[in-house]
Formats: C-alpha cells, structure tokens, sequence
C-alpha cells in the first residue's frame, strides 16, 4: 500500500514546526512517531502536502519533575515514560495505562503527544479510500450523514488514547504552542465532543508538554478489549485517587473523555456514580462489540476499577 | 515531490539514497536494497511482519518514511547472520520448529533480537509480552516462545 | 507400523527453515523481472448492479500504462470447480455480484501510474436490488443473483441413511436447537499475489496455491490454452488454510495483462483486498435434532445447515459437505439425514477452511453434552460409546481401516482429570471435549493420486520431482524426510523439485489433507523402487543375499558384515554403466470409490483413510464482562504416523490458536455487503499473549496403508478445538451456546440466562 505524495520537512524547534505548517498554508500535518497518522495516509484519510517531522526537536524529548509538576515533553516515547522511576512511583495509573497501550513494539516508537492527539476511530471510517468510496462518505468525511447511526448529524467516533484516560484523572495539563505564543489549558478541556473534529485546538497548534502534578496517587486502569495485546481499547476507565478523592475518566466509548469525581466511595455512591457513568457512554454501532454491551461495561469497569484502588489502599 | 537524500546505515554497510518523501522505510529496503526479508502483509503497522531494528529498536518499517531515518543503523534479517554464522535466534527458530510459512518469521526474529538484546535473561513472561506485537497464523506461538527462550541461553 | 526407522518418527529441522531464519526465502511479491509492470484492479462499489459498459480509453492514454483489461478481452468461459457449478467468470461482463468484485485492471510502469490510470476507467453500472442473508435469500421474491440458481439456492446436498422419522419417533430422548457462527477470515500472514509472465506462447505463473496442477488446469480452460502452455511455478506460501485452493481473480487478472503487454505483470493485493476479494469463509447456521436411547446411544440425527455462499458456487457441493462429513467418518450413526444448502448472495467469495464449519460441529458436540448429562452419562462415556472404531463402517459407507479416536479420548480425558471436573465445575468454570474424523484427502475424480519422479546422480545425491506443495504445513520437508528414510542418504543430499506444473506429475494438492497420506506415499514408491535397484547390484558387488543389505549415511552394507560396504554413489555409476540408470516413478491411487459424487451420488469409499483428533479446552468466565479465558488446552491426535513429530505438534498448536482461541475472538462482521474488518486490527487473529498452555499428544494408530504408517497431522483439531471450547462454556454456564464467535458481548447474555433459569 503506497502513501500519496507529499512534501517531507523536519523541524528543528517549535517555532521552526510552526513556521513550516504556516509556509504550507496550513495544508501540512505533523509527524511524530506516525503509527497514528501513517495509516491514515495509506487509507487516505488525509491528503496533506506536507508532512513536518518533529522528532528532531530536541526540547521536546525531555522528561522533568520540577516545580511540583512532572512535565514530558510531547517527543516522550510511551515506552520511554513507562520506564521512568518517576512514572512508576508517583502515577501507577498512568503505568498501567501505558502499558496497556497497543504493543511493546508501538510503545517504543508512539509518542506521549501523538497518542493523545489521535483521531478517532470507526469501524466504518478507519478504511482505505476505496471501501469508503463504495460506502458513502460519512460525517467525519464530510459527507452527509453517519454510516452506523442512520439519520445521525453527529458523529460519535471513538478517541481511543488510553493514556488520555490516566492523564485526565490526574488532572494533568498541556501546553500548546500556536503562533502567537503559548498557552495552557487542561487536558480534558481539549475536546470537542464531536468525532468529525474531536479537539478544540486550531490547526496548526503543537502540543509540546504534558504537565502532571507531582503528588503520589493511587491508580487502576480497566480496559476492555478482545486480545491483550495491540488493542484500542472498547472502552476503558481510569480511575486516580488522591487522599481519598478518586477522580475517574471513561474513555474508549464516544469522541472524548468523560470525567467524574466521586463524592464518596461507598457501595451507594459508588454504584449511582458507575450506573450514570453507563448512561452517559454514548456507544453506537461503531466498534466490533455491540453497543448495548459496550455501554453496560462502562460501569462494570468503573466500578471495578474503583473498587481495586480501595481494596489497594487498605 | 521534493526529494529527500538520506544516508544510513544497513546491515552495516553505509548507504545514500535519494528518496520520495512518501517512500516507506519497507519499500525502499525491498524495492530498492533487494532486502526483502521484511515483509508488508497488513500495510497499517498492525501486525509487525516488517519489524526491522533501527538504531536498537524494533521498527514497523511499513509506517515509517525513510526520509525519517537520516543518520540511523538499520538492521534486517538478511544482516544477522555474519560471516556465515546464523544468529542464535535464527539457530534456535529453525530447532525448535517456529517456522511455518515463514511469514513472520522476519519480523518475530527481529523484534525478539531488540529485546535479547536488552535482556539476555527474559522470563517466558516477557518474552510472550514482547512478540504479542507480532501476528503469527501458524503456529500457535508455543514454539516461538521457546525458541527466544532457548536463544537466550545461547546468548547469556 | 514399520519401526527401526533411522530418520522419519525424529524432530528434525525443517528443510525449508533455512531460508525462511535468513529472510532468503522468496514469496510471490518478492519477485522481480526485466520490464516488469505494476498491476491494479477496479473492484465494484456496488453489491450487485448490471454493468452497462466498460470504457477502458481513459487508463490507456495514462503515460506509462501499457495494458487494460476487463471481462470483455476474457475467453467468455466461467469457472467452477463441477459442470454444475460453472458460473464464475472471475472478471464479469454481464453484472458485478459483490462490493470488491473484479471488474477492470491496468498494468503500468509503476504503482502511482497503475492508481491514476484505474481514476480513469468508466464503468456505467445500474444498481440491483441485492440480498446479504441466505435465510432472506431464499425465500420467494428475493433478487436473482444468478439465473440458473432458483432461490439462490446454489447446492442443495441430500443425505438419508435409515429411517430418521422412525427412529426420532420411538427413542428415549430428542433434542433441537440451532446454531450460527460468522464466517472467518483466513487471515494468512501473506496478502495474495500474481506475478504472470506471457513470452512466446507460454505463460508462467507464480502465486501462493495450494494445489500447482489443478490451478494451472482452470486456468488453462479460462484462457483457452492446452495446460504445458500454462506453468505454475514453485514458490513459498505464506499461508493457507483453505484459502489458496481454487483458482482466484487476480490469476486471470494477471495472466490477460501479461499477455496484452507482452511484459511480466505482478499484482500483489493489499491487506483489504485480500479480504474482500480473494476468498472468504461461510457464515453458517445449522439445526441439529439428535434422538438418544437410554443408555445414550446416538439413535438419530436430522441435520439442515445452510451456507452463506457468497457471490459465486466455489468449492460449493464439497463445502456444503464437509462438516457433515467429518462428523459421520468419527460416530456411528444408524439413521442419519442431512440437508445442506449453499444459497447464493451478495457477498465476497467463499472457499474451504480448515476449521470449516464451526457451527454445526460445535453444536453437535455441546447438545450431545447436555443430552448425556440428562441421562446421567459424561462427555467421555457418550464419546466413547458412540464413536467409531477400526474396522467398521461410516454410515455413507465409508470404511475405517486405523482409528485411534479412543485412545485421543481417553488421554486427553486422563491427562485432564476430566469426568472429575466435567462432574463438578467451579463457578462458571468448565472442561469441554470436542472429536472429530477428517478424510485423508476428498475424492477427485484421477486427481486423487500423486506421481513422482526420482533420480540419483552420478556423485550419489538425489533429485526428487513431485506435484507436492507447501503452504507453510512442511510438507517439502516431510517427503525429502521420507525418502532420505529410504534411501540411506542425509537429508541434505536430496534437492527436491517441486510444485511446477512443467516438470511435476499430477497431485493432488495440499488443500485435502492428501500431502501425507497420498503424495509421501507416492514418494515412497518411487524411493522403495529405486532402493530395490540398489540392492539388486550392491548384493551382486558385495557378494551377499540382497536380504542382507541395508542402506545408511550414503553407504550400502551387509547387516550380517558391516565391514562389507560400498558408497551409495559407486552403486549409482555402476547402474549407469550398466545402462539401467538409478530412475524412478511412483505412483499411488487411495482406494477410494470412483463412482461417488457429492450430490448425485453421496456414498462409498470418500478416502484412503481418515484420522481422529480429541480437544480438551478449560475455560473460566467471567461473570461481569462475560470474557472468556483459556488456562489450558490439550489434544490429541491419531496422525497414524509423526514423521516430523515437531511439525505435527506445531501444526496442533497452531490448530489451537487458529479453532480454539479464535472461537472467542474471530468473526467477519458485515453491514450489508461492506465487510467491516478487512483488516488485521479488527480481525482478531489471537496473539501470543491470548494462548492457553498447550498439551499436544500425538497417537499414532498406525495406518495399514499409510506411508510409515501416517495420515494427515495438519486439521483435525482445527476441526474440533471449537467444539472443546463450546462444550467448556456448556459446562461452566449450563446452556448452549448460540453464535459464534463467542465474543463477552454473547456470554454474558448466556451467563445472565443461566442465571435466570437458575432462578
């Protein structure tokens, strides 16, 4: 399967990536380790005329506590950062989460920014132009209506990043660099809700940083998926616990992650919280498991995963 | 299409090419370096049967360009077995029956190296973990498991 | 069974290993020729739709495009496996019949120019109303998809032995329920390929297929050209599993580009091509109605299964047949009736595969399970009274000649603690056995028999020729192991010629369970004949009875005197001096029942012999996510005869991952006629992280007639690995499974039934 024709740039700082994009016109995207956007390409779900390479950016690679913050660079291997003695001691969650991330092999080469940038996914969208062709364009193609959900003016494609998960629960931060400068925002708060363009950031706009607070927290991640390893995730809930707070985020089902913070942890709470944490998913017909079942799993896994970070913490 | 003039480093031989920007890391090794040990079979990076090593580091070679791999040390299969001695991977594929159709082989041999390579003591848990980035239809995985196991002996 | 064996019963390395540890072996797409061009195919968007024209004029003007094609530059003749069945055209004038399907190609200088020339090609089509479900299919008013098919319904296969209605009637205990399973995907590690090259008058061919000869002879008759014209080359397969058998699209695709441009055409499908438009498998349901005396004693079976055929007939009478097959080559069954249709629809083509049949051998097993236990029997006791034994007969009149379906029983059984643990499961735990016969080789008309060709040249190394092929099974390997057996040479002294319809003689392929039980006993012939030649002249130089010499490490010697010895190669010059040359042919024929035909026919002898496997899954549920996992799994199988031990355990292990694990994970999902994961993301082939532990036992009946002793170690547990993991989920929830795959989403609706019903 060959790729379309585009131009290759490697940029050697931020302002120099930002540059390229604009001397592009805005018709370029950018590159990190591309086990996301390469398989878009190939399918040719983007037609860009530029690829900018940002793995040379060297300030981007870096991991740091400092500050009472630990910042990763967006040039962060998932791999890299699974293996941090920091990771491992003070965020568990985002441990598990990483490590259950497709592969040993894509962790190695996926970056922290990358996997959360990510587009989302559909069984009818993740396909070679040719069988979209047959299909009929949907929303997220700019077509008329969904494929899945007939009548449709939304698309509920999934974001499946499994560490967007961890870092929502703890509350992590990122750093956005656009041309006029740099701003933060919280990580949850990048979304849109809506497949067709699932994040609030302006084209152009490079995500150089993640920053969590540096505090230790208890953590389960709980993903659903048919074979353990190489998997999106069918729908998966992390769940972060800071003196006895638990901040809990459900992912895999819907364009974006669902945050909730559990008022208490007791059996009733706990199952009112997992039950409308199930009513929230919106899960259509857009993965290999059914819907209905998706939905119901998003509160056995919610509920489970709480429940393990208490029976942890005892 | 600009091209890109990249040079790297195969199986130890220095090379420079001056390539597509849109050119696949596996393309270039099959089309142009007649290096076809590594294999596309799903073209999207799912399954790992063009798992090359790049400077230590098991590389899906059908999504990666190769004008990303200026100044890198790229090994394939065809480059293990030096001066005519197979590599114990290789030795160990053949005796322990974990070749089949031989698809794959290229790439579960690949990715099994970058992690000898590291861990020359991997446990059968790590071990399974490693190559569960690598699809097989053949053969089960049981053989393959032992295999790297017993290449681990050999390299220990 | 002969014993004394220097080299076959050894786990030795793999003839074909080297190559493949090297990255030297060379595949289909790995090829490259002087003025070779890039081939690309236009599929049909629509799942059925008249075509109107094909206007080719566009691609052409393409620079750098040198061949267009479609149905119209075709012989006009249509492919099928029987007269019967000849409807398949492979690229269609008249209508396309599935989204996918083949309709036009170009051949150019490169990829991008072959992409941009297929951007000009006009197709005018007029869509048709189309049908996806067989059930909807067939019922009156559904759209025609091919004329001579009334109701879709492509084969309808009848079998009545005994008097079913009678038997149903006066039996203790009778039993219906219904099962489905999705087709699956052969997912074979390599996407189909083609090179073609057309040069003065011959065509040369180079594909991953499971069978040189008779792929060279369809397509032989599609291009209208006698078969030393059409050469099917030797090349590694990455893969098969029924799914390289028949003649495929992209052949014919390949072999008109070839000959239009004059120049080497290679076509390599992409990962959803090859889904889409090589070969699929049937989706399927089946009603099964089993009637039980008291003790247990299967009295009656009544059997409908209904096949999803796709577009076009395939394999159709064979695939129809099948699963009802294996099941009555493995128990006794007095009074049996089987109704099988294969009907027609608007989907991808379909072929064989080894674990064909998922739903209708999975459900035999997990009801004849909850049938014993209601009359107080055990999975084991109901296996073991009703199954078949040497010496008997099947009940379509097949007869058994090795069968250690008992002892696969037993030692799984044993080795597992079974009828303890079937007895009692833990909470939602559960032990399950799946058996099942497989015939060594379908009957095919004189293309069940293999010929070869052997000679020993004058430095005493030898040259083997023979149709067999290998599609990653070691079937290479396996016939150089037999006759270095034979011959007393290494097993590196014997290059072995093979699979090029040119120079290789008539066999049957790999695709029926044949390689061991009929082409290595060809191999044997010939090395036995040649042997034979040997002796008589080393008996004469050494001076001893030829009883008394033996062949070893290249070397002819007197057993009683082993200093009396000469190297194989002087014998060899000595023949040629003599002009009788060390030469030879064998051939060898399974007696099989000339006569019997699929549907018109469906009785007497199917095969040679047949083998017998038992699969043993443990299963845990979870009663949450309704996941399944597989702590262990072990089987058994009666190959008659391991001649590479290593390789039959490797092909069970496979089994386990491809029948076993896949029960839970693989499945083609479809909206309408768009398959949704033609891919291997979505298509879940089990990774090593999903395997079981594994207990691979070999049995080894012995099979009187078999080479060594050996049948087939290739497919019986992928025919039966499902059954096991059915039954275990029957034991750990109490009710039947329903649909396969058995993904979370199904059990957990089964482990909330067995709730309910529990109450």
């Amino acid at each position: 399967m060959i790729l379309p024709g585009f131009e290759y740039r490697k940029a050697t700082s931020v302002a120099d990536a930002i540059a390229l994009y604009n001397d592009f016109e805005g018709k370029a995207r950018y590159l990190a380790g591309g086990t996301d956007l390469m398989p878009l390409l190939k399918y040719r779900l983007a037609a860009p005329a530029a690829i900018i390479d940002l793995k040379g950016i060297e300030e981007l690679k870096a991991i740091a506590a400092i500050d009472g913050w630990l910042t990763i660079g967006a040039n962060v291997t998932l791999f890299e950062l699974k293996n941090h003695p920091v990771v491992k001691e003070y965020f568990p969650l985002l441990y598990q989460s990483l490590d259950a991330t497709s592969c040993e092999t894509l962790q190695m080469r996926a970056t922290i920014g990358g996997n959360l940038l990510q587009d989302t996914r559909c069984i009818e969208y993740n396909k070679s132009l040719e069988w979209r062709a047959a299909r009929g364009f949907c929303l997220k193609m700019g077509g008329k209506c969904c494929n899945v959900v007939p009548h449709s003016r939304v698309c509920l494609s999934n974001y499946c990043s499994d560490n967007a998960l961890s870092l929502v629960a703890l509350s992590a931060e990122a750093d956005l660099a656009e041309a006029g400068g740099e701003k933060t925002a919280g990580l949850e708060k990048i979304y849109t809700g809506s497949g067709s363009k699932p994040f609030v950031v302006e084209p152009g706009t490079l995500l150089t940083r993640i920053r969590i607070p540096l505090e230790k927290s208890k953590g389960v991640y709980e993903k659903l998926r048919v074979r353990n390893s190489i998997d999106y995730p069918l729908a998966a809930v992390a769940v972060a616990m800071k003196k006895s707070v638990a901040r809990v985020c459900v992912g895999g089902v819907g364009p974006a992650p669902l945050v909730y913070e559990l008022a208490g942890t007791d059996e009733g709470t706990l199952r009112d919280a997992a039950n409308s944490a199930s009513t929230d998913a919106r899960a259509v017909p857009n993965a290999i498991l059914s819907p209905a079942y998706r939905k119901k799993m998003v509160g056995v896994l919610f509920r489970r995963a709480v429940q393990k970070v208490l029976r942890e913490g005892a | 299409m600009e091209t890109v003039k990249v040079a790297f480093t195969v199986n130890n031989e220095e090379t420079v090419l001056q390539v597509s920007p849109n050119e696949t890391l596996l393309e270039t090794l099959r089309e142009r370096l007649d290096l076809t040990g590594a294999k596309e079979s799903c073209g999207i990076g799912s399954c790992g049967a063009c798992t090359v090593e790049v400077n230590g580091l098991p590389l899906r070679s059908c999504i990666v360009l190769t004008s990303e791999m200026q100044g890198a040390d790229i090994t394939t299969v065809e480059g293990l077995n030096r001066e005519g001695k197979l590599h114990p991977l290789q030795q160990t594929f053949m005796e322990e029956g974990a070749v089949q159709c031989g698809f794959c082989t290229s790439g579960m041999i690949m990715t099994a190296k970058t992690l000898l390579d590291k861990n020359n003591q991997p446990t059968q848990k790590e071990i399974i973990k490693t190559i569960s980035s690598n699809v097989c239809r053949c053969t089960g995985y049981k053989k393959i498991v032992k295999a790297v196991g017993e290449a681990s002996k050999k390299t220990a | 069974m002969e014993d004394n064996l220097n080299i076959v019963g050894k786990r030795v390395v793999r003839s074909d290993s080297l190559a493949k540890v090297t990255g030297r072996a060379r595949y289909t797409a790995d090829l490259k020729m002087p003025n070779m061009l890039v081939a690309k195919v236009l599929r049909s968007p629509h799942p059925h739709a008249k075509i109107l024209a094909i206007d080719l004029d566009g691609a052409r003007k393409v620079p750098g495009v040198k061949a267009a094609i479609s149905g119209f530059d075709g012989s006009g003749i249509k492919w099928g496996v029987f007269r019967y069945t000849q409807d398949h055209a492979m690229l269609p004038t008249d209508k396309v019949r599935y989204i996918g399907e083949d309709v036009a190609a170009v051949a150019a200088v490169d990829e991008e120019t072959a992409l941009e020339a297929l951007s000009r090609i006009r197709v005018d089509y007029e869509p048709l109303p189309s049908v996806f479900d067989p059930l909807e299919a067939m019922r009156e008013g559904a759209p025609i998809i091919h004329e001579q098919y009334k109701n879709n319904i492509n084969i309808h296969v009848h079998i009545d032995v005994g008097d079913v209605d009678k038997a149903m009637e006066s039996a203790f205990l009778v039993r219906e329920d219904t099962f489905k399973a999705a087709g699956e995907a052969y997912a074979m590690m390599e996407p189909y390929a083609v090179v073609a090259s057309f040069q003065n008058g011959f065509l040369d061919l180079w594909m991953p297929n499971a069978g040189p000869h008779v792929r060279a002879k369809a397509l032989a008759n599609l291009l209208k050209m006698p078969l030393n014209k059409v050469r099917v080359r030797h090349i590694n397969s990455g893969g098969a599993f029924g799914g390289r058998s028949e003649v495929a699209p992209a052949d014919l695709v390949a072999s008109l580009l070839s000959i239009k441009a004059d120049r080497p055409v290679k076509l390599v499908l992409s990962r959803e091509e090859n889904a889409t438009s090589s070969r699929q498998i049937h989706d399927m349901s089946a009603t099964i109605k089993t009637a039980m005396s008291k003790d247990g004693t299967i009295v009656a079976k009544d059997l409908r299964a209904i096949y999803d055929g796709g577009a076009y007939s395939s394999t159709g009478p064979i695939a129809t047949s099948v699963p009802f097959y294996v099941y009555e080559e493995c128990y006794r069954f007095p009074n049996i009736r089987y109704n099988g249709y294969r009907i027609i629809t608007n989907k991808g083509i379909r072929g064989m595969y080894g674990c064909h049949g998922r739903a209708f051998l999975a459900g035999n097993e997990a009801q004849m399970d909850l049938m014993a236990k209601e009359l107080g029997l055990d999975p084991v006791e109901i296996r073991l009274k009703n199954g078949l034994r040497a010496g008997e007969m099947t009940a379509t009149k097949s007869r058994i000649t090795s069968c250690g379906l008992q002892e696969t029983i037993e030692t799984t059984a044993r080795k597992t603690d079974f009828q303890k643990r079937w007895a009692k499961p833990q909470k939602l735990e559960g032990i399950g056995m799946g058996c099942v016969a497989i015939m060594c080789g379908f009957p095919m008309g004189f293309r069940s028999g293999s010929s070869c060709y052997l000679k020993i040249n004058d430095d005493g190394y030898v040259t083997l020729v023979t149709g067999v092929v290998d599609n990653g099974q070691g079937n290479e390997s396996m016939v150089i192991q037999a006759a270095s057996e034979i011959l007393g040479v290494p097993m590196e002294d014997i290059n072995l010629v093979n699979a090029d319809t040119e120079i290789t003689n008539l066999d049957p392929g790999a695709y029926s369970q044949a390689a061991a039980f009929v082409s290595t006993n060809a191999v044997k012939i010939a090395c036995e004949k040649a042997r034979k030649q040997i002796v008589a002249i080393a008996a004469e130089k050494l001076a001893v009875s030829e009883t008394d010499i033996a062949l070893k490490n290249r070397l002819v010697y007197s057993v009683a005197n082993p200093e009396k010895k000469m190297p194989i190669a002087w014998v060899v010059r000595e023949a040629f001096a003599r002009a009788e040359p060390v030469v030879a042919t064998g051939t060898f024929f399974p007696d099989i029942d000339l006569e019997r035909e699929w549907i018109s026919r469906p009785w007497g002898q199917m095969a040679g012999t047949f083998s017998y496997a038992t699969s043993v899954a443990e299963i845990a549920v979870d009663s949450e996510t309704g996941m399944i996992t597989m702590p262990r799994f072990t089987a058994a199988h009666d190959c008659g005869r391991a001649i590479n031990p290593m390789a039959v355990e490797g092909q069970i292990e496979g089994s386990v991952q491809q029948a076993g694990v896949a029960a839970i994970t693989e499945g083609n999902l479809w909206d309408g006629g768009h398959l949704l994961n033609p891919d291997l993301l979505e298509y879940k082939v089990p990774l090593a992280c999903d395997m079981p532990e594994i207990d691979a036992i070999i049995v080894e009946s012995g099979d009187p007639v078999g080479p060594f002793g050996a049948k087939e170690g290739g497919i019986a547990i992928r025919m039966n690995a499902y059954s096991a993991v059915a039954c275990a989920l029957t034991n750990a929830t109490g009710v039947l499974f329903k649909e396969m795959p058995l993904t979370p989403d199904k059990v957990l609706e089964m482990v909330e039934k067995a709730t309910e019903e529990k109450g």
